[in-house]
């Protein structure tokens, strides 16, 4: 097939929705650094997104059948890279999660998510299956879980949470029967108090902080609290671009990082804040409708493993800054700072591109 | 093309509508959480927008309190005794110090302070946000705060903070009345939060500058501050009010009697106290020992601070309103006129001094044991050579409660609400009194009736309640309240008197009991009495010497020779001149001896002073060299 066809069929409204959340995530890094230590972020920012954007570009002109050919030898290298990164890592904030080569850092935890996705959906896509059987489960769950687990002993635990909408996604549609789906449930329920003996001390206090924010308002209650006012006082029209006290004077931490949408609701409002949800349910919107129209089962799987991340990224993310949610530390991917965050969410969209723009079987 | 193959295609229609469908849930459920996240935004942003604002502006929004420049204190002729100047104060700025542990040397090389010290003021700043500066070095000269400045290349981390400071021209000159200030202390802002102090707020601590603290201080100012949230200051809003500087207050204090004074009291301790008698107003007052006043505008002086509170001999006490002792034989001016006045014996009334009055099973001395006793005396020549026996058989026959009744119309045994901050009553005891204050021995004996005939027993007066006294006979009975302030300013550059009634009380004598008192204590001065030593020629001064007791003289003991520790306390309580006084005084001194021969000279020396001045004034000098010569 002819390479004009396939531009034919490109998505390009999930694309311009994409570069739209890149830019205003590098307005508000813009806003939410000058005159900080973090000023040099947005340049920073911008070279990440030409990063991303070439390997989007790449991730888009590839068959995604080729890449699924080989997703098992990404899937390696992803691995390895958490591997050595376990050994040679550059410890940040008490975890062991990032890569250097050369004057370059990233987190290979990011590009583990991605050859993940492609794996999984590779697997899903060769079986061909009635429900879910016990053995496809298993290897969901060892396909998840090695990368997981690598992840956790960094540890990063924000990033492998983000694992667990990618598990309940491919799960889910790849045809989990409802009864064990809510026997699952069930269990997990019951594991829940379980699993709060293996938390570490600050994560019992996130969560306690979550339910009584005025606890230790000086100390772990801070930072809601503080994005709180940052949201709320923003009003309906915003404190305006370079004027959001809450962000400009450094009362939010990781206004750029993990508060960056706290910063724009501050200066663009209700308006603006209503506007950004929009283009991420565009996006979201996007990548379903690239889901359903698929044309096999590989397709289907990439498209509802890149959503599922991204999705469950961004809900997680912008449920902490409304206090819907405890703190977890996870970006908002296309607006937060970071570049792996950015680059490797970029070559997921990369592969819902290529799903959309070779759904039509010739 | 090749590897499409490898993956299958929908096995058929079912299975595409059951992954759609799911799909489809997925879709549902996504959209539902946007749409609780979009409520959640809609509840802060536009439902709880003013609470967040507020929340947000307390945030950000800092009140920063501008100090007013204290108001001067000044002398009754406008010369300043206080006022606020500017000091330089070297400061540190840490976030500047790429290493602090090396540079300190170097520091301590240049300010001239030892590395331990400089260490310790450091330390009392740990945990303080670092861009908050540490004074290292306060009010250096100027030529320090130049060489500071001169070097702010080299030395980027050092700066000069100008600060005004309360500042005693005289240092411990009239310590006592001026008092000092400090840092307001915590009691104190919990003790009236109508004040609104702020914390490290300079405050009057003691005398007139705690006293007139609230129109001295001024009115602070405040201005609206930006701050980041570490605390520094970004940009200042327009929005404020300015401060007004504290009000002057003119004291009745002369600076020329009170530095006669200081001068005259050498290195004694006690007090003085000298009033104008036709109003009360105090010329100067001095209570030693003291101490310099600047001492507690420093910062660093806790040494200092701590050896004066220590000190045994509790050189911040104003011994002038808070040191109670007995009155001696001053208080026999006291038991004559309540003689006189009650008609128990006229100024002829003679008595027989043999030296010691036998009275029960107790033998009363007079100080003239020695010598055989004084002989026949009248109340005038009784005054004037102090004689115990005569006033002993007076009070005998007076009895305490016309005693106690007098001393009391004399404004004894109550505070004379002068305007200091802390004022004692003494007591003036009776058969009432002793009932209350010795409940194991409640009976009023005779006896004790007999000590406080000359002054001792019980009997406990301060230094201003005796120069208050004296006043009330040198102006013929008026009782003023003694006050320290003539006028106050009370808008910028007015200063309108207080206008004050100052009289406590008249006190109605007959003019013979005055004549004859007034007569007597020119006689104590002038005629061979015990306090010739106070004598200037052409003054006609009057006054009356005491002594009151530390240790039991006996009569082999020479007094002169004691150790001074156990030498008496003396009195010389007085006023001048006779006939339309112009000033009236209480001088104590404390192991003074005898009153006519360390408080006579002192009360002289400012007399001296006094009258000097007078003679300028009216333009007749003829006297001073006489004065001087005597």
């Amino acid at each position: 097939m002819p390479a004009w066809r396939y531009l034919n069929n490109f998505d390009w409204i999930l694309f311009l929705a994409i570069l739209a959340a890149c830019s205003v995530g590098l307005a508000v890094i813009y806003s939410a650094t000058t005159g900080t230590p973090s000023s040099g972020a947005f340049h920073r920012q911008m070279i990440w997104l030409g990063i991303g954007l070439v390997l989007m570009v790449l991730a888009l002109l590839i068959d995604y059948h080729t890449l699924a050919e080989f997703s098992y030898v990404f899937y390696g290298i992803g691995l390895l890279l958490l591997a050595l990164t376990l050994v040679f890592g550059r410890v940040v904030n008490a975890s062991k999660s990032w890569l250097g080569a050369g004057g370059v850092q990233f987190q290979p935890s990011e590009l583990a998510k991605v050859a993940t996705i492609l794996v999984l959906a590779a697997y899903m896509g060769r079986e061909r299956v009635r429900g879910l059987g016990v053995i496809h489960f298993a290897a969901i769950c060892a396909l998840i879980g090695l990368p997981v687990l690598l992840i956790m002993k960094q540890p990063d635990l924000g990033t492998a949470v983000t694992f667990a909408p990618l598990f309940a996604g491919v799960v889910f549609v790849g045809g989990i029967r409802v009864r064990t789906l809510l026997i699952l449930a069930v269990i997990a329920t019951l594991a829940l108090p379980l699993s709060w003996g293996h938390l570490k001390p600050y994560q019992k206090e996130r969560v306690k902080t979550f339910l009584e924010p005025t606890r230790d308002p000086k100390g772990s209650g801070y930072q809601l609290i503080q994005s709180l006012i940052a949201v709320g006082s923003g009003g309906l029209m915003g404190k305006g671009f370079l004027s959001g006290t809450q962000g400009q004077l450094q009362f939010l931490p990781e206004q750029h990082t993990d508060f960056v949408f706290a910063v724009l609701a501050e200066e663009r409002g209700f308006i603006g804040a209503f506007l950004a949800l929009g283009l991420y349910f565009a996006i979201i919107y996007r990548c379903l409708a690239t889901a359903r129209a698929a044309r096999d089962r590989l397709g289907v799987f990439l498209a509802i493993g890149v959503v599922c991340v991204f999705s469950g990224q961004a809900l997680l993310n912008i449920g902490v800054v409304v206090g819907l949610l405890p703190t977890t530390g996870v970006p908002l991917p296309l607006m937060s700072y970071g570049g792996s965050s950015l680059a490797s969410t970029l070559l997921g969209m990369g592969l819902v591109l290529n799903v959309w723009m070779r759904r039509l079987v010739n | 093309m090749g590897f499409e193959q490898d993956y299958k295609g929908f096995q058929d229609y079912y299975e595409a509508r059951r992954l759609n469908v799911r799909i489809l849930v997925i879709q549902a459920l996504l959209g539902a959480v946007l749409v609780v996240y979009l409520l959640a935004f809609w509840y802060l942003q536009v439902v709880k927008v003013d609470h967040y604002r507020r929340l947000s502006d307390s945030n950000r929004l800092r009140r920063v309190t501008i100090m007013p420049l204290r108001g001067v204190i000044k002398d009754s002729e406008n010369r300043v005794l206080a006022n606020s100047r500017i000091a330089f104060n070297i400061r540190l700025d840490r976030e500047k110090v790429p290493e602090m542990q090396a540079f300190l040397p170097r520091l301590a090389g240049i300010l001239g302070i030892p590395e331990t010290t400089l260490r310790e003021r450091l330390a009392k700043y740990r945990g303080r946000p670092a861009f908050e500066p540490v004074i290292l070095k306060e009010d250096v000269d100027l030529a320090e705060a130049a060489y500071i400045e001169s070097r702010r290349l080299e030395l980027p981390m050092l700066s000069v903070e100008v600060e005004s400071r309360r500042n005693y021209l005289y240092g411990p000159l009239a310590a006592h009345a001026l008092g000092y200030v400090g840092e307001v202390s915590e009691d104190q802002i919990k003790a009236d939060p109508s004040a609104a102090y702020d914390l490290g707020e300079i405050v009057g601590k003691a005398g007139v500058e705690k006293q007139y603290d609230s129109g001295l201080k001024g009115v602070k100012g405040w201005k609206q501050v930006v701050v980041n949230s570490f605390g520094r200051e970004i940009q200042e809003i327009e929005e404020g009010r300015k401060s007004n500087p504290g009000r002057a207050l003119r004291l009745s204090i002369d600076l020329d009697l009170q530095r006669a004074l200081e001068e005259a009291y050498a290195d004694e301790a006690g007090s003085a106290v000298f009033l104008d008698p036709h109003s009360g107003a105090v010329l100067a007052m001095i209570s030693r020992p003291a101490f310099d006043s600047n001492v507690f505008s420093r910062r660093f002086s806790q040494d200092t601070w701590e050896g004066l509170v220590r000190d045994p001999r509790h050189p911040l006490q104003n011994r002038v309103s808070l040191s109670k002792f007995a009155p001696g034989s001053v208080f026999k001016i006291i038991m004559s006129i309540a003689a006189l006045e009650e008609g128990i014996a006229t100024p002829a009334r003679a008595d027989h001094c043999t030296g010691s009055w036998r009275f029960g099973d107790k033998t009363f001395q007079c100080w003239a044991i020695r010598k055989g006793g004084h002989g026949y005396l009248k109340m005038r020549e009784a005054i004037i050579q102090s004689c115990n026996v005569y006033f002993y058989r007076l009070g005998n026959e007076m009895g305490i409660d016309r005693i106690s009744k007098w001393a009391h119309r004399f404004g004894f045994g109550e505070p004379t609400g002068i305007d200091l901050p802390h004022e004692e009553a003494g007591t003036v005891p009776d058969p009432e009194w002793k009932k209350r204050a010795n409940p194991r021995d409640p009976v009023w004996h005779p006896g004790e009736t007999i000590s406080v005939s000359i002054g001792q027993g019980a009997l406990e007066v301060t230094p201003i309640q005796m120069a208050v006294f004296a006043a009330a006979i040198g102006n013929g009975g008026t009782l003023y309240r003694p006050h320290l302030v003539l006028s106050r300013e009370v808008r910028e550059g007015v200063e309108e008197d207080e206008h004050q009634d100052y009289v406590v009380r008249r006190i109605d004598m007959k003019a013979k009991t005055l004549e004859v008192i007034k007569d007597a204590m020119w006689g104590v001065v002038n005629d061979e009495g015990t306090g010739g030593r106070a004598r200037i020629a052409g003054r006609d001064i009057c006054a009356k010497t005491g002594t009151a007791q530390v240790f039991k003289a006996s009569r082999d003991v020479d007094a002169d020779k004691l150790p001074k520790e156990r030498r008496d306390h003396a009195w010389f309580v007085g006023f001048a001149p006779r006939d339309d006084p112009k000033i009236a005084w209480a001088v104590f001194v404390q192991n003074g001896g005898h009153g006519g021969t360390t408080a006579a000279p002192i009360a002289r020396a400012v007399l001296e002073r006094f009258f000097g001045k007078e003679d300028a004034r009216t333009g007749v000098q003829q006297l001073a060299s006489v004065a001087v010569s005597q």
